[in-house]
């Protein structure tokens, strides 16, 4: 009983050392995972910042960003001011502030306005009439080369050689805007160029023909051989082929069979062919084959 | 007599390297980055099979070497799978480092990707990483934070010769 009415009288004074010596530490806990200082909220990359502390005395501050580490020792109770160059790059920043305690606190800098705009367009030569083969990606960048997430629209605008410009307006998503196109119906520069506000990125695509079609030849016996051409090669929509364009002439006699390749030159491809007796010459490029042509023997 | 105690002592001496090299190579496996990739939602151009292969590689060792040469205070190690402004960006914290004596730790990674936009052509890709890691910074010997931190990275890739690179690496507060 002796005991119990002892221990009851002890009780008290060990749980209240208890209960002091964990208000103690709780009470140290929270001051250490409170930052004594105040990270700020709508950092922007480029722009300086101040950090409020609390307290007094001296202590280390560290900053941890994409582009930077530095360590400084500050005064609590005075302002930490991060410059313009310090929060260049957007993204995470840790925030540590040791006196004694080591205290931290991450916060974001978002990027800034759009200052460039990034313009992938492919291919820089397009076939004629052909579906989708034209595209451009346009990314806006701030002044630092942080990509600009937020929404804004891009006006893409297409100008044909000789025609009136066709314009879309596409908002960016995830920083990204994108547009698919085909190619015109005439050959010439197809100078693109993307808009963003003041911001301007132009390109050029060379649209050229595409392959040839009806394919059409002429030839005559000479005392060389025989002399073939083809009339002007050009493609389906009308546009005569790049030149250096393969054509080959075939000639056959019974089981001889001679074959010669020749290039456009100036729109039209020129052989001759080394071949006896009644022949028939034919000529091909690409998946276009042309008209046979029946020539004697001497 | 002595020839063979002297045998038996290289045997054990091999075998010891060999358990050695073999217990830090599995611990240096556990402890790689984790990375998967989901492309259902990548557009305009669906992602190749072999083309996510590419990534996961590509990005899993970009991300351990941005480990290494923070952990190491050495740049190094960001040339090859880095370019751009993420090389430049990374190199520049890795030059302040060196000067403030901090160094940065990346452990327990395990990055989500989801693909977002994939371009027509195939020349550049954006990837969303939910980024759950343990992030440490230590000054000299003394860890002065300590983090298991979630992050989201908004990242641009784009084909090499033979890997694809980071172009862009940002982390922002949400997608």
């Amino acid at each position: 009983m002796s005991s119990s009415i002892n221990t009851a009288c002890k009780s008290p004074s060990v749980y209240g050392a208890l209960v002091r010596i964990v208000f103690i530490f709780v009470a140290m806990f929270s001051v250490a995972q409170d930052a004594p200082f105040r990270v700020p909220t709508d950092a922007v990359a480029g722009q300086g910042v101040s950090i409020a502390t609390t307290g007094r005395g001296s202590a280390t501050f560290y900053l941890s960003g994409p582009s930077i580490s530095l360590k400084r020792d500050v005064q609590l109770g005075q302002n930490i001011e991060l410059t313009a160059k310090e929060l260049q790059s957007a993204g995470r920043y840790v925030a540590v502030l040791c006196a004694g305690s080591c205290s931290s606190s991450g916060f974001f800098v978002a990027p800034g306005k759009p200052a460039v705009l990034t313009f992938l367009v492919h291919p820089s030569r397009a076939p004629v009439a052909v579906n989708d083969v034209i595209s451009g990606v346009a990314l806006p960048f701030d002044q630092f080369h942080n990509l600009v997430l937020a929404s804004a629209t891009v006006q893409f605008q297409l100008t044909p050689k000789g025609s009136a410009p066709t314009s879309r307006s596409v908002p960016t998503r995830d920083g990204v805007a994108w547009f698919r196109t085909s190619s015109g119906k005439s050959a010439g520069a197809l100078q693109i160029s993307a808009s963003l506000s003041d911001l301007v990125a132009r390109r050029v695509v060379q649209q050229v023909a595409s392959d040839p079609c009806n394919l059409r030849i002429k030839g005559q016996r000479t005392a060389k051989g025989i002399v073939v051409e083809t009339e002007p090669v050009r493609d389906c929509s009308g546009n005569p082929v790049p030149d250096g364009t393969i054509v080959t002439f075939t000639a056959k006699n019974g089981e001889d069979v001679s074959f010669v390749d020749a290039p456009v030159k100036q729109d039209v491809a020129r052989a001759t062919l080394l071949a006896e007796g009644s022949v028939v010459v034919s000529a091909a490029s690409g998946v276009a084959t042309g008209n046979e042509l029946r020539l004697g023997g001497k | 007599m002595k020839m063979i105690f002297r045998q038996m002592k290289r045997h054990l001496r091999l075998n010891a390297f060999v358990v050695l090299t073999l217990l830090s190579s599995l611990l240096a496996a556990d402890n790689s980055p984790q990375v998967t990739l989901d492309v259902s939602k990548a557009s305009p151009r669906s992602v190749e099979a072999l083309t996510q292969r590419a990534i996961i590689r590509d990005y899993k060792f970009a991300w351990a070497n941005l480990d290494s040469a923070f952990q190491s205070n050495s740049a190094g190690p960001l040339n090859g799978l880095f370019a751009g402004t993420a090389n430049a960006w990374l190199k520049e914290a890795v030059s302040s480092q060196q000067s403030s004596g901090i160094t940065l730790h990346y452990l327990n990674q395990n990055h989500k990707l989801d693909a977002v936009f994939y371009a027509p052509v195939g020349d550049v890709i954006e990837l969303h990483d939910t980024a759950e890691y343990d992030f440490e910074i230590r000054d000299g010997g003394k860890t002065i934070h300590n983090e298991h931190a979630i992050v989201h990275y908004v990242v641009l890739m784009t084909p090499g010769a033979d890997r694809w690179v980071i172009r862009q690496l940002q982390a922002v507060p949400l997608f």
